[in-house]
Protein backbone atom coordinates (compact mmCIF):
# COMPACT_ATOMS: atom_id res chain seq x y z
CA UNK A 1 0.00 0.00 0.00
CA UNK A 2 1.32 3.43 -0.98
CA UNK A 3 -0.32 6.59 0.34
CA UNK A 4 0.72 9.96 -1.06
CA UNK A 5 -0.95 12.76 0.83
CA UNK A 6 -0.84 16.47 -0.08
CA UNK A 7 2.76 16.28 -1.23
CA UNK A 8 4.30 19.57 -2.25
CA UNK A 9 7.70 20.66 -3.47
CA UNK A 10 8.28 24.21 -4.68
CA UNK A 11 8.02 24.48 -8.45
CA UNK A 12 7.60 20.74 -8.89
CA UNK A 13 4.68 19.25 -6.96
CA UNK A 14 1.46 20.90 -5.86
CA UNK A 15 -0.73 19.08 -3.36
CA UNK A 16 -0.23 15.65 -4.92
CA UNK A 17 -2.43 12.95 -3.38
CA UNK A 18 -3.18 9.38 -4.50
CA UNK A 19 -3.01 5.79 -3.39
CA UNK A 20 -1.68 2.58 -4.88
CA UNK A 21 -3.34 -0.51 -3.49
CA UNK A 22 -2.22 -4.13 -3.02
CA UNK A 23 -3.06 -6.60 -5.75
CA UNK A 24 -3.35 -3.85 -8.35
CA UNK A 25 -1.09 -2.24 -10.91
CA UNK A 26 -1.30 1.53 -10.61
CA UNK A 27 -0.11 3.51 -13.60
CA UNK A 28 1.35 6.92 -12.83
CA UNK A 29 0.95 8.80 -16.05
CA UNK A 30 2.06 12.19 -17.23
CA UNK A 31 4.06 14.09 -19.83
CA UNK A 32 7.81 14.42 -19.35
CA UNK A 33 8.57 16.83 -16.55
CA UNK A 34 5.10 16.54 -15.00
CA UNK A 35 6.45 15.46 -11.62
CA UNK A 36 6.35 11.65 -11.81
CA UNK A 37 10.00 11.01 -10.99
CA UNK A 38 9.97 13.79 -8.41
CA UNK A 39 7.02 12.17 -6.61
CA UNK A 40 8.66 8.75 -6.65
CA UNK A 41 11.98 10.15 -5.38
CA UNK A 42 10.22 11.83 -2.46
CA UNK A 43 8.33 8.60 -1.76
CA UNK A 44 11.66 6.74 -1.63
CA UNK A 45 13.33 9.29 0.64
CA UNK A 46 15.81 10.44 -2.01
CA UNK A 47 14.45 13.97 -2.35
CA UNK A 48 12.80 16.15 0.26
CA UNK A 49 9.25 17.50 0.11
CA UNK A 50 8.22 20.85 1.53
CA UNK A 51 4.90 19.53 2.81
CA UNK A 52 2.68 16.46 2.89
CA UNK A 53 3.51 12.81 3.47
CA UNK A 54 4.40 9.79 1.39
CA UNK A 55 3.97 6.48 3.18
CA UNK A 56 4.74 2.90 2.25
CA UNK A 57 2.81 0.31 4.26
CA UNK A 58 2.04 3.01 6.81
CA UNK A 59 5.54 4.41 7.35
CA UNK A 60 7.92 6.81 5.68
CA UNK A 61 10.47 4.92 3.60
CA UNK A 62 13.37 6.02 5.82
CA UNK A 63 11.64 4.58 8.90
CA UNK A 64 12.03 1.02 7.65
CA UNK A 65 15.20 -0.56 9.00
CA UNK A 66 15.36 -3.12 6.16
CA UNK A 67 13.64 -1.18 3.38
CA UNK A 68 14.54 -3.64 0.63
CA UNK A 69 12.15 -6.14 2.25
CA UNK A 70 9.33 -3.59 2.07
CA UNK A 71 9.77 -1.77 -1.24
CA UNK A 72 11.55 -2.73 -4.42
CA UNK A 73 12.42 0.34 -6.45
CA UNK A 74 13.64 0.68 -10.01
CA UNK A 75 14.87 4.14 -10.97
CA UNK A 76 17.21 5.42 -13.69
CA UNK A 77 20.09 3.10 -14.45
CA UNK A 78 21.15 0.04 -12.48
CA UNK A 79 22.63 1.90 -9.51
CA UNK A 80 25.74 -0.25 -9.80
CA UNK A 81 29.19 1.37 -9.80
CA UNK A 82 30.57 0.86 -13.30
CA UNK A 83 33.64 -1.01 -12.06
CA UNK A 84 31.59 -3.49 -10.02
CA UNK A 85 30.19 -6.76 -11.30
CA UNK A 86 26.44 -7.35 -11.20
CA UNK A 87 26.97 -10.01 -8.56
CA UNK A 88 29.18 -7.81 -6.36
CA UNK A 89 26.60 -5.01 -6.56
CA UNK A 90 23.77 -7.27 -5.46
CA UNK A 91 25.92 -8.80 -2.72
CA UNK A 92 26.59 -5.56 -0.91
CA UNK A 93 22.96 -4.60 -1.22
CA UNK A 94 21.93 -7.96 0.28
CA UNK A 95 24.47 -7.58 3.10
CA UNK A 96 23.19 -4.10 4.00
CA UNK A 97 19.65 -5.40 4.52
CA UNK A 98 20.67 -8.72 6.07
CA UNK A 99 19.25 -10.75 3.19
CA UNK A 100 20.51 -14.30 2.57
CA UNK A 101 23.32 -14.50 0.04
CA UNK A 102 21.33 -17.11 -1.89
CA UNK A 103 18.90 -14.38 -2.96
CA UNK A 104 21.58 -12.86 -5.19
CA UNK A 105 21.74 -15.91 -7.45
CA UNK A 106 17.94 -16.23 -7.35
CA UNK A 107 17.24 -12.69 -8.56
CA UNK A 108 20.02 -12.85 -11.17
CA UNK A 109 18.33 -15.96 -12.52
CA UNK A 110 14.90 -14.33 -12.36
CA UNK A 111 15.95 -11.42 -14.60
CA UNK A 112 18.11 -13.61 -16.87
CA UNK A 113 21.49 -12.17 -15.91
CA UNK A 114 23.13 -15.31 -14.51
CA UNK A 115 25.58 -15.56 -17.41
CA UNK A 116 26.57 -11.90 -17.11
CA UNK A 117 26.77 -11.87 -13.31
CA UNK A 118 30.57 -11.60 -13.25
CA UNK A 119 30.79 -8.81 -15.83
CA UNK A 120 31.34 -5.15 -14.95
CA UNK A 121 28.12 -3.17 -14.81
CA UNK A 122 29.85 -0.35 -16.76
CA UNK A 123 29.83 -2.50 -19.88
CA UNK A 124 26.13 -3.35 -19.69
CA UNK A 125 23.65 -2.31 -22.37
CA UNK A 126 20.69 -0.18 -21.33
CA UNK A 127 18.48 -3.26 -21.27
CA UNK A 128 20.92 -5.22 -19.10
CA UNK A 129 21.22 -2.27 -16.70
CA UNK A 130 17.44 -2.18 -16.32
CA UNK A 131 17.43 -5.89 -15.59
CA UNK A 132 20.16 -5.47 -12.98
CA UNK A 133 18.14 -2.64 -11.44
CA UNK A 134 15.10 -4.89 -11.33
CA UNK A 135 17.15 -7.69 -9.76
CA UNK A 136 18.15 -5.25 -7.00
CA UNK A 137 14.51 -4.25 -6.54
CA UNK A 138 13.50 -7.88 -6.09
CA UNK A 139 16.31 -8.83 -3.67
CA UNK A 140 14.19 -8.48 -0.54
CA UNK A 141 11.07 -10.07 -2.11
CA UNK A 142 9.14 -6.89 -1.26
CA UNK A 143 5.32 -6.58 -1.19
CA UNK A 144 5.53 -3.17 -2.86
CA UNK A 145 7.17 -2.36 -6.21
CA UNK A 146 7.87 1.18 -7.41
CA UNK A 147 9.16 1.49 -10.96
CA UNK A 148 10.04 4.66 -12.86
CA UNK A 149 9.56 4.17 -16.61
CA UNK A 150 10.41 0.45 -16.30
CA UNK A 151 10.33 -0.44 -19.98
CA UNK A 152 12.62 2.38 -21.13
CA UNK A 153 15.50 0.84 -23.03
CA UNK A 154 14.00 -2.64 -23.21
CA UNK A 155 13.62 -4.49 -26.49
CA UNK A 156 10.15 -5.76 -27.51
CA UNK A 157 10.76 -9.13 -25.86
CA UNK A 158 11.91 -7.36 -22.70
CA UNK A 159 8.82 -5.15 -22.69
CA UNK A 160 6.60 -8.19 -23.06
CA UNK A 161 8.46 -9.91 -20.23
CA UNK A 162 8.20 -6.85 -17.96
CA UNK A 163 4.45 -6.51 -18.54
CA UNK A 164 3.84 -10.15 -17.68
CA UNK A 165 6.10 -9.85 -14.68
CA UNK A 166 4.25 -6.84 -13.27
CA UNK A 167 0.85 -8.44 -13.84
CA UNK A 168 2.04 -11.57 -12.01
CA UNK A 169 3.38 -9.45 -9.16
CA UNK A 170 -0.02 -7.79 -8.71
CA UNK A 171 -1.76 -11.18 -8.99
CA UNK A 172 0.41 -12.32 -6.07
CA UNK A 173 -1.05 -9.48 -4.04
CA UNK A 174 1.81 -6.98 -4.39
CA UNK A 175 1.29 -3.26 -4.76
CA UNK A 176 2.73 -2.18 -8.11
CA UNK A 177 3.22 1.50 -8.93
CA UNK A 178 4.80 2.34 -12.26
CA UNK A 179 5.29 5.63 -13.97
CA UNK A 180 5.15 6.20 -17.68
CA UNK A 181 4.80 8.97 -20.21
CA UNK A 182 3.40 6.55 -22.80
CA UNK A 183 -0.22 5.49 -22.72
CA UNK A 184 0.35 2.38 -24.79
CA UNK A 185 2.60 0.96 -22.10
CA UNK A 186 -0.19 1.01 -19.56
CA UNK A 187 -3.15 -0.24 -21.55
CA UNK A 188 -3.92 -3.80 -20.66
CA UNK A 189 -1.61 -3.78 -17.66
CA UNK A 190 -2.80 -1.03 -15.28
CA UNK A 191 -5.87 -1.46 -13.10
CA UNK A 192 -5.77 2.07 -11.76
CA UNK A 193 -4.43 5.26 -13.28
CA UNK A 194 -3.20 8.50 -11.77
CA UNK A 195 -2.63 11.30 -14.26
CA UNK A 196 -0.28 14.10 -13.27
CA UNK A 197 0.33 17.30 -15.21
CA UNK A 198 2.56 20.22 -14.26
CA UNK A 199 2.89 18.93 -10.72
CA UNK A 200 -0.84 18.42 -10.09
CA UNK A 201 -2.93 15.27 -10.14
CA UNK A 202 -5.59 15.92 -12.77
CA UNK A 203 -7.37 12.56 -12.64
CA UNK A 204 -7.23 9.29 -10.74
CA UNK A 205 -9.32 6.14 -10.53
CA UNK A 206 -9.72 2.87 -12.36
CA UNK A 207 -8.86 2.83 -16.04
CA UNK A 208 -12.58 2.79 -16.86
CA UNK A 209 -13.35 5.70 -14.56
CA UNK A 210 -10.57 7.88 -15.93
CA UNK A 211 -11.35 7.12 -19.58
CA UNK A 212 -15.12 7.56 -19.12
CA UNK A 213 -16.45 10.02 -21.70
CA UNK A 214 -13.42 9.45 -23.94
CA UNK A 215 -12.86 6.84 -26.58
CA UNK A 216 -9.65 5.53 -25.08
CA UNK A 217 -7.35 6.13 -22.13
CA UNK A 218 -5.07 7.92 -24.56
CA UNK A 219 -7.84 10.35 -25.54
CA UNK A 220 -8.56 10.95 -21.87
CA UNK A 221 -4.88 11.61 -21.22
CA UNK A 222 -4.57 14.23 -23.95
CA UNK A 223 -7.85 15.86 -22.99
CA UNK A 224 -6.73 16.10 -19.36
CA UNK A 225 -3.21 17.30 -20.07
CA UNK A 226 -4.15 19.60 -22.95
CA UNK A 227 -1.91 22.58 -23.31
CA UNK A 228 1.29 20.97 -22.11
CA UNK A 229 2.09 19.21 -25.32
CA UNK A 230 2.49 21.19 -28.49
CA UNK A 231 1.81 18.24 -30.80
CA UNK B 1 15.66 -2.33 19.96
CA UNK B 2 19.14 -1.37 21.06
CA UNK B 3 20.62 -4.72 20.04
CA UNK B 4 18.57 -4.63 16.82
CA UNK B 5 20.17 -1.32 15.97
CA UNK B 6 23.59 -2.77 16.71
CA UNK B 7 22.98 -5.79 14.48
CA UNK B 8 21.85 -3.41 11.77
CA UNK B 9 24.95 -1.23 12.15
CA UNK B 10 27.22 -4.28 11.91
CA UNK B 11 25.59 -5.30 8.62
CA UNK B 12 25.81 -1.75 7.30
CA UNK B 13 29.53 -1.57 8.11
CA UNK B 14 29.98 -4.99 6.53
CA UNK B 15 28.20 -3.79 3.37
CA UNK B 16 30.37 -0.65 3.24
CA UNK B 17 33.54 -2.73 3.64
CA UNK B 18 32.40 -4.88 0.74
CA UNK B 19 31.71 -1.82 -1.38
CA UNK B 20 35.03 -0.15 -0.60
CA UNK B 21 37.23 -3.23 -0.99
CA UNK B 22 35.42 -4.19 -4.19
CA UNK B 23 36.83 -1.16 -6.00
CA UNK B 24 40.14 -1.16 -7.83
CA UNK B 25 40.77 2.51 -7.01
CA UNK B 26 40.51 1.67 -3.32
CA UNK B 27 43.19 -0.99 -3.77
CA UNK B 28 45.44 1.59 -5.43
CA UNK B 29 45.18 3.63 -2.23
CA UNK B 30 45.60 0.57 -0.06
CA UNK B 31 48.71 -0.74 -1.80
CA UNK B 32 50.25 2.70 -2.36
CA UNK B 33 49.82 3.50 1.32
CA UNK B 34 51.28 0.17 2.38
CA UNK B 35 54.36 0.39 0.16
CA UNK B 36 55.32 4.06 -0.12
CA UNK B 37 56.84 4.62 3.32
CA UNK B 38 58.81 1.35 3.61
CA UNK B 39 60.14 1.76 0.05
CA UNK B 40 61.19 5.37 0.72
CA UNK B 41 63.22 4.22 3.72
CA UNK B 42 65.25 2.03 1.38
CA UNK B 43 65.56 4.66 -1.36
CA UNK B 44 66.62 7.40 1.05
CA UNK B 45 68.99 5.19 3.05
CA UNK B 46 72.29 6.73 1.93
CA UNK B 47 70.99 10.31 1.96
CA UNK B 48 69.66 9.75 5.49
CA UNK B 49 72.98 8.30 6.63
CA UNK B 50 74.83 11.32 5.27
CA UNK B 51 72.41 13.75 6.86
CA UNK B 52 72.83 12.13 10.26
CA UNK B 53 76.63 12.06 9.90
CA UNK B 54 76.71 15.75 9.02
CA UNK B 55 74.31 16.61 11.82
CA UNK B 56 71.72 18.08 9.43
CA UNK B 57 68.74 16.42 11.05
CA UNK B 58 66.75 18.31 13.64
CA UNK B 59 65.69 15.34 15.65
CA UNK B 60 67.16 11.98 14.61
CA UNK B 61 64.20 10.12 16.08
CA UNK B 62 62.02 11.72 13.38
CA UNK B 63 63.87 9.90 10.60
CA UNK B 64 61.98 6.66 11.26
CA UNK B 65 58.63 8.45 11.07
CA UNK B 66 59.09 11.04 8.33
CA UNK B 67 58.21 8.75 5.45
CA UNK B 68 54.87 7.90 7.08
CA UNK B 69 53.85 11.48 6.35
CA UNK B 70 54.14 10.72 2.62
CA UNK B 71 52.62 7.24 2.68
CA UNK B 72 49.51 8.76 4.21
CA UNK B 73 48.56 9.64 0.62
CA UNK B 74 47.19 6.09 0.37
CA UNK B 75 44.85 6.71 3.30
CA UNK B 76 43.72 9.94 1.64
CA UNK B 77 42.83 8.10 -1.55
CA UNK B 78 40.73 5.65 0.47
CA UNK B 79 38.95 8.52 2.21
CA UNK B 80 38.12 10.12 -1.14
CA UNK B 81 37.10 6.92 -2.91
CA UNK B 82 34.68 5.83 -0.16
CA UNK B 83 32.55 8.87 -1.05
CA UNK B 84 33.43 9.67 -4.67
CA UNK B 85 32.43 6.16 -5.80
CA UNK B 86 28.88 7.06 -4.78
CA UNK B 87 28.84 10.09 -7.08
CA UNK B 88 30.58 8.60 -10.14
CA UNK B 89 28.11 8.34 -13.08
CA UNK B 90 27.17 4.67 -13.51
CA UNK B 91 27.06 4.86 -17.30
CA UNK B 92 26.89 7.09 -20.34
CA UNK B 93 23.39 5.91 -21.26
CA UNK B 94 21.69 7.41 -18.25
CA UNK B 95 23.10 10.79 -17.28
CA UNK B 96 22.77 11.51 -13.59
CA UNK B 97 22.49 7.88 -12.49
CA UNK B 98 24.88 7.12 -9.62
CA UNK B 99 25.51 4.40 -7.07
CA UNK B 100 24.26 6.79 -4.38
CA UNK B 101 20.68 6.02 -5.42
CA UNK B 102 21.12 2.31 -4.71
CA UNK B 103 22.96 3.13 -1.50
CA UNK B 104 20.19 5.35 -0.16
CA UNK B 105 17.49 2.90 -1.23
CA UNK B 106 19.26 0.22 0.82
CA UNK B 107 20.16 2.59 3.68
CA UNK B 108 17.74 5.52 3.73
CA UNK B 109 18.81 6.75 7.18
CA UNK B 110 21.59 9.01 6.09
CA UNK B 111 23.27 9.53 9.44
CA UNK B 112 23.52 5.74 9.88
CA UNK B 113 24.95 5.44 6.39
CA UNK B 114 27.62 8.04 7.13
CA UNK B 115 28.56 6.38 10.42
CA UNK B 116 28.81 2.99 8.68
CA UNK B 117 30.98 4.46 5.92
CA UNK B 118 33.22 6.28 8.39
CA UNK B 119 33.61 3.13 10.48
CA UNK B 120 34.46 0.96 7.49
CA UNK B 121 37.00 3.53 6.30
CA UNK B 122 38.57 3.88 9.76
CA UNK B 123 38.90 0.10 10.11
CA UNK B 124 40.61 -0.29 6.74
CA UNK B 125 42.96 2.65 7.27
CA UNK B 126 43.78 1.64 10.86
CA UNK B 127 44.93 -1.78 9.64
CA UNK B 128 46.77 -0.19 6.73
CA UNK B 129 48.42 2.41 8.98
CA UNK B 130 49.41 -0.16 11.58
CA UNK B 131 51.01 -2.52 9.04
CA UNK B 132 52.81 0.33 7.31
CA UNK B 133 54.08 1.90 10.52
CA UNK B 134 55.42 -1.39 11.84
CA UNK B 135 57.01 -2.25 8.48
CA UNK B 136 58.57 1.21 8.16
CA UNK B 137 60.00 1.18 11.67
CA UNK B 138 61.36 -2.35 11.33
CA UNK B 139 63.00 -1.57 7.97
CA UNK B 140 64.44 1.70 9.34
CA UNK B 141 65.95 -0.23 12.23
CA UNK B 142 67.30 -2.87 9.88
CA UNK B 143 68.81 -0.33 7.46
CA UNK B 144 70.19 2.18 9.95
CA UNK B 145 70.61 0.15 13.13
CA UNK B 146 71.54 2.24 16.15
CA UNK B 147 72.17 5.35 14.02
CA UNK B 148 68.55 6.34 14.69
CA UNK B 149 67.05 6.13 18.20
CA UNK B 150 64.66 3.24 18.86
CA UNK B 151 61.07 4.35 18.10
CA UNK B 152 58.64 4.77 20.98
CA UNK B 153 55.39 2.76 20.75
CA UNK B 154 53.38 5.86 21.64
CA UNK B 155 54.63 7.70 18.59
CA UNK B 156 53.87 4.71 16.39
CA UNK B 157 50.30 4.65 17.71
CA UNK B 158 50.04 8.40 17.08
CA UNK B 159 51.16 7.87 13.49
CA UNK B 160 48.39 5.30 12.96
CA UNK B 161 45.87 7.73 14.48
CA UNK B 162 47.16 10.44 12.11
CA UNK B 163 46.47 8.17 9.14
CA UNK B 164 42.92 7.47 10.29
CA UNK B 165 42.24 11.17 10.91
CA UNK B 166 43.64 12.17 7.50
CA UNK B 167 41.41 9.55 5.84
CA UNK B 168 38.38 10.91 7.70
CA UNK B 169 39.39 14.45 6.71
CA UNK B 170 39.46 13.41 3.03
CA UNK B 171 36.10 11.68 3.58
CA UNK B 172 34.52 14.85 4.99
CA UNK B 173 35.96 17.13 2.26
CA UNK B 174 34.80 14.79 -0.53
CA UNK B 175 31.34 14.64 1.03
CA UNK B 176 31.22 18.43 0.93
CA UNK B 177 32.57 18.66 -2.63
CA UNK B 178 30.61 15.62 -3.91
CA UNK B 179 33.42 15.06 -6.36
CA UNK B 180 36.52 12.91 -6.00
CA UNK B 181 38.74 14.36 -8.70
CA UNK B 182 38.78 17.90 -7.32
CA UNK B 183 39.34 16.72 -3.75
CA UNK B 184 42.03 14.24 -4.68
CA UNK B 185 43.92 16.78 -6.79
CA UNK B 186 43.89 19.36 -4.01
CA UNK B 187 44.94 16.82 -1.38
CA UNK B 188 47.74 15.34 -3.48
CA UNK B 189 49.16 18.71 -4.49
CA UNK B 190 48.91 19.84 -0.88
CA UNK B 191 50.76 16.84 0.50
CA UNK B 192 53.39 16.31 -2.20
CA UNK B 193 54.12 19.52 -4.12
CA UNK B 194 53.44 22.35 -1.74
CA UNK B 195 51.59 22.35 1.57
CA UNK B 196 49.27 25.33 1.61
CA UNK B 197 48.86 25.34 5.40
CA UNK B 198 52.65 25.14 5.70
CA UNK B 199 53.09 28.16 3.42
CA UNK B 200 50.51 30.01 5.46
CA UNK B 201 52.58 29.51 8.58
CA UNK B 202 55.00 32.01 7.02
CA UNK B 203 52.18 34.54 7.12
CA UNK B 204 50.56 33.74 10.42
CA UNK B 205 51.70 31.32 13.14
CA UNK B 206 48.05 30.31 13.61
CA UNK B 207 48.24 28.39 10.32
CA UNK B 208 50.24 25.80 12.25
CA UNK B 209 46.92 24.76 13.73
CA UNK B 210 45.39 23.85 10.33
CA UNK B 211 44.48 20.15 10.31
CA UNK B 212 47.23 18.44 8.34
CA UNK B 213 50.12 20.51 9.77
CA UNK B 214 48.99 20.27 13.36
CA UNK B 215 48.35 16.53 13.08
CA UNK B 216 51.93 15.76 12.13
CA UNK B 217 53.04 17.04 15.56
CA UNK B 218 51.47 13.91 17.01
CA UNK B 219 54.37 11.79 15.81
CA UNK B 220 57.05 14.16 14.45
CA UNK B 221 59.20 16.31 16.74
CA UNK B 222 61.13 18.72 14.52
CA UNK B 223 58.59 20.41 12.29
CA UNK B 224 59.60 23.86 11.12
CA UNK B 225 56.69 25.92 12.31
CA UNK B 226 56.81 29.03 14.46
CA UNK B 227 54.88 27.48 17.34
CA UNK B 228 55.58 24.60 19.70
CA UNK B 229 52.68 22.14 19.75
CA UNK B 230 52.65 19.20 22.15
CA UNK B 231 51.64 15.78 20.67
CA UNK B 232 48.46 15.49 22.76
CA UNK B 233 47.40 19.05 21.90
CA UNK B 234 48.08 18.26 18.25
CA UNK B 235 45.92 15.15 18.43
CA UNK B 236 43.08 17.02 20.07
CA UNK B 237 43.20 19.93 17.62
CA UNK B 238 43.26 17.66 14.58
CA UNK B 239 40.42 15.51 15.99
CA UNK B 240 38.37 18.65 16.54
CA UNK B 241 38.96 19.74 12.93
CA UNK B 242 37.91 16.35 11.61
CA UNK B 243 34.86 16.15 13.88
CA UNK B 244 33.80 19.68 12.92
CA UNK B 245 34.17 19.11 9.17
CA UNK B 246 32.36 15.76 9.42
CA UNK B 247 29.50 17.41 11.31
CA UNK B 248 29.11 20.13 8.65
CA UNK B 249 29.38 17.59 5.80
CA UNK B 250 26.83 15.29 7.47
CA UNK B 251 24.37 18.14 8.11
CA UNK B 252 24.56 19.16 4.43
CA UNK B 253 24.31 15.58 3.21
CA UNK B 254 21.20 15.12 5.36
CA UNK B 255 19.52 18.19 3.96
CA UNK B 256 20.40 17.91 0.28
CA UNK B 257 18.46 15.94 -2.30
CA UNK B 258 20.33 12.85 -3.37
Amino acid sequence: MIAIDHLSRPGRLHDVSFEARPGRVTGFLGPNGAGKTSTLRVLLGLDRARGGTALVSGRRYAEWSRPLTVVGALLDGSGAHRARSARAHLRWMATSNRLPRSRVAEVLDLVGLTDEAGKRAGGFSLGMSRRLGLAAALLGDPPVLVLDEPVNGLDPAGIRWMRAFLRDAAAEGRTVLLSSHLMGELSGIADDVVIIDRGRVVASGTVDEVSAGHLTLEDAFFALTAGTSKW
Amino acid sequence: MVSGGRVQMVSLVHAELRKLLGLRTAWVGLVLGLLAAPVLVGLNASATRRAVAEGLTGDASDLAFQNLGIGVLGAMILGVVVVSSEFTPTGDDVPGARQLTATLLATPRRERLLIAKGTALSLVVAVQGLLTTVATLVITRWVHGSLIPAPQPGRAAAAVLYWVLIALLAYAITLLARNGIVTLTVLIVNSTVVSLPYLLTKVTPWAAYLPDVVGAHMFLRSIEVPVEIAPVTAGLVMSAWVAGLLAVAAALFNRRDA
